[in-house]
């Protein structure tokens, strides 16, 4: 799995992670939802964290993966959709042909 | 929840910490065998090194699910946690500061024409390799052990 894959996995799950958490917090304030969403949010923002650090030299994305909640999708827009595809070629080439 | 926090965690420990164990093991070894010119050998070294950093990264949920379980069980405050997660943030910081980046230069040395390499680095490696193996079995008994602990044997 490619690196990115994964940082936009652990980005997905560390924001709705913390969202479930803030539902669960307004509305039925169930225990056993806080307790088990807690740590998943926390390996989340762990993942995006090391993620960010291992794959980028640059500050700001460093810096924006230490944001709690939103980290992840912030490092995923600092990063940017360049690397979304690796240099796929858009058209052939084809030789220009001789009248 | 305990329980489910409980096998996340011994699951994670197992599945994780497990693997970067024996690939972290075998590094040594092979490293040796590939400076002697095997290509073959330095695909496995490559292997290896990916095994015990994907891992490594994936051990990350251990520590997590651990506390979660400590503070469920109202434990955090004991002498027994405290000292294995003392030993835990040990075992990780060799793990992450001296084992990984040495396997990388290892093998950035064995990939290139010709092969760079210095006979103590393997050997030096499996010392590293070696310390982080002790402190995270001690780790393990220490939370077998339970030194302390009036929860169950």
């Amino acid at each position: 799995m490619g690196s990115r894959r994964m940082l936009r996995i652990a980005a997905a799950v560390e924001a709705g992670s913390l969202a479930v958490l803030l539902l669960n917090l307004l509305t039925a304030h169930w225990e056993p939802v806080s307790s088990v969403t807690g740590p998943v949010h926390g390996c989340a923002y762990l993942f995006v964290v090391v993620l960010a650090f291992r794959g980028d030299r640059r500050a700001a994305t460093r810096i924006a993966s230490l944001v709690p909640g939103i980290g992840g999708l912030l490092v995923l827009r600092t990063v940017g959709p360049r690397a979304r595809r690796p240099a796929e070629p858009t058209s052939c080439p084809i030789p220009p042909s001789e009248p | 929840m305990t329980k489910f926090l409980l096998a996340v965690h011994v699951l994670a420990a197992i599945i994780a910490i497990g693997p970067v164990t024996v690939a972290a093991s075998m590094f040594p070894a092979v490293a040796r065998r590939a400076a002697s010119g095997s290509p073959r050998e330095l695909t496995v070294l490559r292997t290896l090194h990916r095994i015990c950093r994907v891992y490594a990264m994936v051990g990350i949920v251990v520590p997590v699910f651990g506390l979660a379980t400590a503070s469920s069980l109202g434990v955090l405050g004991d002498a027994w946690l405290i000292v294995s997660m003392a030993l835990t943030a040990c075992a990780a910081a060799v793990l992450v500061l001296l084992v990984l980046p040495r396997q990388e230069g290892l093998l950035g040395g064995l990939s290139k024409e010709p092969a760079e390499h210095d006979a103590r680095t393997p050997a030096r490696l499996a010392m590293y390799t070696g310390m982080f193996n002790l402190l995270w079995a001690a780790v393990t008994v220490l939370m077998i052990v339970r030194p302390g602990s009036t929860t169950g044997a």
